[in-house]
């Protein structure tokens, strides 16, 4: 028969995840039939197209890039990227204030909610932020998460928040405020057809659920997913709670001033060097060169003036503190020792955290980088590296810009040619 | 009683496609979530579970409209059966279900049975009936209420009966179109088809 071609989505019809925009049938088919070859090419010029664009508007290429990706990945998962692809562009254009109010760049913000554990912390973070403030999109995608959540209180006062701030456009905020107050009242209706004292069978099961204990060094998962959307909220916070308190600690950045350090330090200097010229304006008491410190030893003087070496410390008798990171790990090269395995296991945490943290933790690396506080600086062009979802090598770079430039030339000479047949 | 088992007249040919129309149609009103699911109850036919709608309003208009098409299936003046679904605010049409119908007219001379089991036709209406129910999968989420309406096709001559009117295509530009699969009685042909807004994308 002539559909032959039809059956393919039909039968993979499992395999793909119904968008909100609706698929192009097209696309689809393309997906479902494997070219592999052909995606991953179209991948590729996507990934160049992102570090070679130089026009004002770069959030395009990621705009379509991105929805290639929805396009071309029914079946979502992980190698469609598309959760990287979003957290990337989001954190990308954080601080250009010019996208803020971008359509695009908020439907982009509200995927990436959608692709987290916790929207309603993005949502919040994105309020915070300004963006999608005056988009009506942000406050209905929103206000849905919230009612996903089953808190319809919530929901409506997104959308009054929204009123306030005159997102736009005003009549599809009304109107999905409308089709909210519509399924809410409806709602009510059949609660009360049915039973008021069915919500009290459903608190103890709840916490039930919520408090399963998990066995092993894995994290606990299970109960969040079990509970389902409604407890969500609940389940939130025990799971926040339960966060290995190692996975905190090393994430901080925070570095604490340490008053003791910085006095004892002070003094010693001012001994060593003595008044060569008046003190810079911009000098402060407590600020200090930055020196090795490992192996500075404090001259000391014995009664009769001999400057002697500090005897070595005697053992101590209790067993200090040592930071695991701190741990040389010269000690033993030879033997996998435990501190080497602690400090492998320490990363994890890492890549356990959610997308929001990380988010927070690059916007305050970018404002430390602006006020010159940042320690790391790349010598090579990092950015252009990693910008997309997979990496690219300097050779792949330079290669793109090659074929750029040889495109470029083998214009001009045509161009060349036919002025001169024109003037001929 | 064999010819009543192997055999498909004209007469039954239309009754089991008005079915079919009146199955389809429901189940597009509820997949498509038209008017709210628990409106409709589960039946079960052709060996698969079906929504029905309990609306009484809706169930009369649909009653009306799939008696009135059964006899234009027999006379087999009927061209195309539409299914449109509007926006209710801006009246933009979203959604366009399209059933064509191919007639044998020879039917209407020979009243010999024609040779198709009963069973073969209703496990072909079946394979339409689940392609509808699997096209959520690339059809765009319908965010705004939905109205529907039904637009039959057929021949010029015919006249308009009293409640119908007269009305243009319905169409919708810039469509993605789909086409599902088809059924034939031998005596009717039903093409289907989905058209739908196309994605702004790529």
């Amino acid at each position: 028969m002539a559909e032959g071609g039809d059956v393919e989505w039909e039968l993979s019809k499992e395999n793909i995840q119904p968008l909100r925009r609706g698929r192009a049938i097209s696309a689809l088919h393309q997906a479902l039939s494997q070219q592999q070859d052909a995606i991953n090419q179209q991948r590729q010029a996507f990934e160049s197209e992102l570090r070679m664009y130089d026009g004002d508007d770069p959030l395009d290429v990621w705009d379509r890039y991105i929805k290639w990706t929805e396009q071309t990945f029914p079946q979502g998962g992980k190698e469609s990227n598309l959760a990287t692809l979003l957290e990337r562009v989001v954190t990308r254009f954080t601080e250009e204030k010019k996208y803020h109010s971008d359509p695009r760049y908020v439907d982009l913000w509200n995927k990436f909610a959608e692709n987290c554990p916790e929207p309603l912390d993005i949502y919040r973070y994105m309020q915070a932020q300004g963006i999608g403030v005056t988009q009506a999109s942000f406050y209905i995608a929103w206000s849905e998460e919230y009612e996903n959540q089953g808190n319809y209180r919530k929901a409506d006062q997104v959308y009054q928040e929204g009123f306030k701030k005159c997102a736009q456009p005003h009549d599809k905020l009304l109107q999905f405020h409308k089709a909210l107050q519509a399924r809410v009242s409806r709602q009510v209706m059949m609660n009360v057809e049915e039973d008021n004292s069915d919500d009290e069978p459903k608190q103890p099961e709840r916490v039930c659920l919520a408090d399963l204990r998990h066995k092993g060094k894995k994290k606990a998962i299970a109960p969040v997913s079990r509970t389902g959307s409604a407890i969500r909220s609940i389940s939130g916070g025990l799971q926040s709670g339960g966060v290995p308190v190692l996975g905190n600690t090393s994430n901080r950045q925070l570095v604490i001033f340490d008053e003791s350090i910085a006095e004892s330090a002070g003094p010693s200097e001012r001994k060593m060097e003595s008044w060569m010229a008046p003190p810079t304006s911009r000098a402060k008491e407590n600020e200090q060169r930055p020196e090795k410190w490992c192996d500075v030893k404090m001259p000391q003087k014995t009664k009769f003036g001999h400057t002697v070496m500090a005897p070595p410390p005697p053992k101590p008798t209790f067993q200090p503190f040592v930071e695991e990171s701190d741990q040389p790990p010269t000690m033993t090269p030879c033997k996998i020792n435990p501190a080497v395995n602690t400090v492998l296991s320490a990363l994890k945490p890492c890549r356990e955290e959610t997308p929001l943290k990380r988010l927070q933790e690059h916007h305050q690396q970018q404002k430390e980088a602006e006020s010159g506080k940042l320690q790391e600086q790349s010598m090579y062009c990092k950015e252009l590296l990693l910008s997309g979802a997979t990496e690219f090598c300097f050779e792949e770079l330079r290669a793109e810009r090659h074929f750029k430039k040889m495109a470029q030339e083998s214009q001009e000479i045509r161009g060349q040619k036919d002025q001169a047949s024109a003037s001929n | 009683m064999t010819s009543t088992l192997k055999g498909i007249t004209l007469k039954g040919s239309a009754e089991l496609v008005a079915e079919f129309f009146s199955f389809g149609i429901n189940s597009i009103l509820y997949q498509r979530g038209i008017y709210p699911p628990e409106t409709f109850s589960r039946v079960t036919h052709y060996d698969m579970s079906l929504q029905l709608t309990t609306d009484p309003k809706l169930k009369n208009y649909l009653t009306n409209v799939v008696s009135q098409l059964k006899e234009w299936l027999f006379e087999c003046t009927v061209q195309k059966l539409v299914l449109v679904i509007t926006c209710l605010e801006t009246n933009e049409v979203l959604e366009r279900w399209q059933f064509d119908i191919e007639c044998d007219k020879s039917a209407k001379e020979s009243s010999a049975p024609r040779e198709k089991s009963i069973k073969t036709i209703q496990d072909e209406i079946r394979s339409v009936i689940r392609q509808i129910t699997a096209t959520v999968t690339f059809l765009p989420l319908l965010e705004t209420p939905c109205a529907f309406d039904l637009l039959v096709y057929t021949d010029k001559d015919l006249v308009v009966p009293d409640k119908w009117e007269e009305s243009g295509p319905q169409t919708i530009d810039q469509s993605e179109e789909v086409r599902l699969r088809s059924f034939t009685t031998s005596i009717h042909k039903v093409n289907s088809m989905v058209a739908y807004k196309r994605t702004d994308s790529v």
